[in-house]
């Protein structure tokens, strides 16, 4: 595949997708508020409408980057956030090589592909605490921490102003759960690179 | 006035004949030498070889009779170990096993025995004096409170004779007489000096079992403690088990020029980091290790070395303090407050100077005292506190961790320091359930209504509370399991130990893991 030449490399563009009502939208205004409004990038989305938001598979098209966005649509996503089965399947085939793929783990399964992926049970972290519906946030949490493309604290700010008042704490904590759950993670492929997997040597 | 102190334990029968005639033939045994002569060496135990170091003695030997001529057979053999595991004591402490010998002299040597005694002399002044000075400065003893002051401020009037203390106490179930109820009555009307009484202040378990239950929330451990402090002011003797090794440890401890080495060996594994501000604190471990070496052949060090493990595993890299002295526990819990209070603030002093802001601690003990009995009795804890389970429940939570299979029946024994006094049955459950045990079934007492393990603060150890311990496994046994989880390092020792009742055979064996060990053994990162 033809590399990407510099000046679209500082451009970073995400899709979110799952079905309507798991917060793919929501989750996808966050992400590019956040880099917008509180990291000083510039942002677009779009939102994917029409049938696929009656319970089919619905998409939310994030591009950040430090310069004027010309185009916001995405053919070759840099990050694929994947919430659904049906979500995934759509857009697999349009990833590169240097692709982060994201998925909730128990809502995807990817069988064989040719990259690393990245997975997190979100919507049984949800269930955890007690709503599920915040799938998303903790994916949200979850993406800041792995792709590192928005900062924390514009993260955390841009969720607790975007949620329903009176639940921004519980949202809060289901970010840092996602995000705790991603540093964790990036922590356990770094010791297992170094070979060390268990506690005891 | 600054010579030399050294004391020598001389067999009666072989090696004595020897000194005899040294005397007789007015030989230059070293002044510095004070002889006591006993019946065998296998008679002088690991707290008899000890005492002396406690009282300040720079060099102890013990001299009994040549393999093969003990009078009563096994004194020797017996000698050999008790030496060798106290003499491993004395170089944790930072004491220097140097300073404690075993030799065996026939009656008819004694100019080897004169030759060795020099020798001896000689060495122990090139190591130089002991750092424990043989007269303890006089420390202002607090005057402890009295007893109607002990009643009326754990509020004993409130008691309403209901009962319920002694038919959960689970030594008053176990068949001894004893009942809490009737000792709080008896100390009510005075009667402090009865038989009654002063086996039943040092016998109570301070499990805690019947706080929980009584309706006047009469706080029947803390009383206890408070008690046997008073009693121990009025120089009245606890039952401490083990000859009171354990006490003599601690309070060998409480001398500032002690520089213990509890610390100095550590697996290469483990990283440890001398500029962090959040330490770890093992507690006694190594020395109960020593100790048991010969008897129990347990190892509660590992629990600590699995716990740094695991901070390691979590990329948590504490230090330790080098010169970490017993958190005081076990003083404090045989009425000794002076040297508990003494400990507790060398050990403050220690880690204050390293600007420590956090200390975890694994065993449920030390967790207590440094979080609860510090604040308690007016010393400044100018950290936080917290449980190895805490942090290992923090960092597991935020996933990305597995848990291998233990191919193990579990159950579990509740730590009544943690899960009773501390109000955190939860917390070993929740880590219990992450692992993937073949079945985790629970005794029939659990949680705060857990039976105890037979003994806190090495005191009252007896025949009934052994039978509550012959309970409590057949209760474990009775489950189904093959692992007994513990989560208390005494526990561990205490089971064991039951478990080891000649009598009963291998009715109440069953293989025992701490549950950090177990945790330590079977994460990995998914
Ligand atoms: S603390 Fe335990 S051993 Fe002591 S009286 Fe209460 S129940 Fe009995
Ligand atoms: S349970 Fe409490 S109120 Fe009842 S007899 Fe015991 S100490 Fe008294
Ligand atoms: S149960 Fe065993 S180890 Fe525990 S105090 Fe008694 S004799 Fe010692």
């Amino acid at each position: 595949m033809a590399d990407i030449n510099n000046t679209i490399a500082t451009t970073t563009e995400v899709v979110i997708t799952g079905f309507g009502g798991q917060g793919i939208i929501l989750a996808g205004r966050i992400i590019g508020k956040a880099a917008a409004l509180r990291d000083g990038k510039e942002s677009t989305l779009v939102q994917s409408y029409g049938p696929e938001s009656r319970g089919g598979a619905c998409s939310a098209q994030v591009v950040i980057s430090d310069k004027t966005i010309h185009y916001p649509y995405i053919r070759r996503p840099d990050v694929l956030v994947c919430m659904s089965q049906s979500g995934y399947e759509k857009y697999i085939d349009d990833i590169k090589d240097s692709t982060l793929l994201l998925i909730d783990e128990d809502l995807v399964h990817p069988g064989n592909i040719k990259i690393d992926f990245f997975a997190i049970p979100a919507t049984r972290m949800a269930e955890e605490i007690g709503r599920k519906m915040m799938a998303n946030i903790i994916m949200t949490g979850f993406f800041t921490a792995i792709s590192q493309k928005i900062s924390l604290a514009a993260a955390k700010d841009t969720v607790a102003e975007s949620v329903p008042k009176g639940t921004e704490a519980l949202n809060i904590k289901a970010f840092s759960k996602g995000y705790d759950f991603g540093l964790a993670l990036l922590k356990g492929r770094e010791k297992k690179a170094a070979g060390k997997i268990g506690a005891i040597a | 006035m600054n010579s030399f102190k050294i004391i020598l334990f001389l067999c009666n029968w072989g090696p004595h004949a020897a000194f005899q005639e040294l005397q007789d033939k007015r030989a230059d045994i070293p002044a510095e030498i004070k002889m006591i002569r006993i019946p065998c060496s296998g008679r002088i135990n690991k707290s008899l070889l000890f005492k002396p170091f406690e009282m300040g003695a720079d060099g102890v030997l013990l001299i009994g009779c040549s393999p093969g001529s003990c009078r009563y057979g096994s004194g020797t053999d017996i000698a050999t170990r008790s030496t060798e595991d106290t003499r491993q004591i004395l170089e944790l402490l930072g004491l220097k096993k140097e300073r404690l010998q075993l030799n065996t002299f026939l009656p008819d040597e004694p100019d080897a025995l004169l030759q060795f005694l020099k020798n001896f002399c000689e060495e122990i002044k090139a190591i130089g004096h002991s750092p424990v000075p043989s007269e303890k400065q006089e420390h202002k003893t607090e005057e402890s409170a009295s007893l109607a002051e002990i009643i009326s401020s754990h509020d004993i009037y409130a008691c309403q004779d209901c009962g319920k203390c002694t038919s959960a106490c689970p030594l008053t179930l176990s068949g001894k007489p004893f009942s809490p109820r009737a000792l709080a009555g008896s100390i009510i009307a005075g009667d402090i000096e009865s038989p009654s009484v002063q086996e039943g202040i040092w016998s109570c378990l301070t499990c805690g079992l019947c706080y929980d239950r009584c309706p006047s929330a009469v706080n029947f451990p803390d009383f206890i403690q408070n008690m046997r402090i008073f009693f121990k002011n009025k120089d009245k003797n606890g039952h401490e088990s083990h000859g009171g090794f354990f006490q003599s440890l601690m309070r060998t401890m409480t001398s500032p020029a002690v520089n213990t080495k509890r610390w100095e060996i550590l697996p290469e594994d483990i990283r440890i980091d001398p500029d962090s501000k959040t330490l770890f604190f093992g507690g006694c471990a190594p020395y109960f290790d020593k100790y048991f070496n010969h008897n129990l052949g347990v190892s509660i060090s590992n629990t600590n070395m699995d716990s740094l493990r695991l901070l390691n595993f979590f990329d948590i890299v504490p230090s330790v303090l080098s010169n970490e002295r017993c958190c005081g526990h076990d003083l404090l819990w045989t009425g000794d407050l002076d040297n508990f209070k003494i400990l507790a603030g060398l050990n403050i002093d220690a880690m204050k100077n390293l600007g420590i802001e956090q200390v975890i601690t694994t065993c449920p003990e030390c967790y207590r005292t440094l979080s609860h009995d510090y604040p308690e009795h007016g010393i400044d804890v100018p950290f936080k506190v917290t449980h190895m389970y805490d942090i290992l429940e923090t960092e597991i939570s935020k996933g990305a961790v597995e848990f291998k299979e233990t191919g193990k029946k579990i159950t579990f024994q509740d730590s009544c320091r943690l899960s009773r006094f501390a109000g955190r049955a939860d917390l070993p459950r929740k880590l219990l359930q992450r692992l993937k045990p073949d079945i985790f079934k629970e005794m029939p007492e659990t949680g705060s209504a857990a039976i105890c393990c037979g003994n806190t603060g090495w005191t009252g150890c007896d025949s009934h509370s052994k039978a509550l311990q012959a309970k409590r496994l057949r209760q474990a046994r009775a489950t189904g399991s093959d692992l007994l989880i513990t989560s208390c390092p005494k526990c561990q020792i205490h089971l064991k130990c039951a478990m080891q009742d000649p009598f009963l055979g291998n009715e109440l064996s069953m293989d025992v893991m701490d549950l950090t060990s177990m945790i330590a053994k079977t994460i990995y990162w998914k």
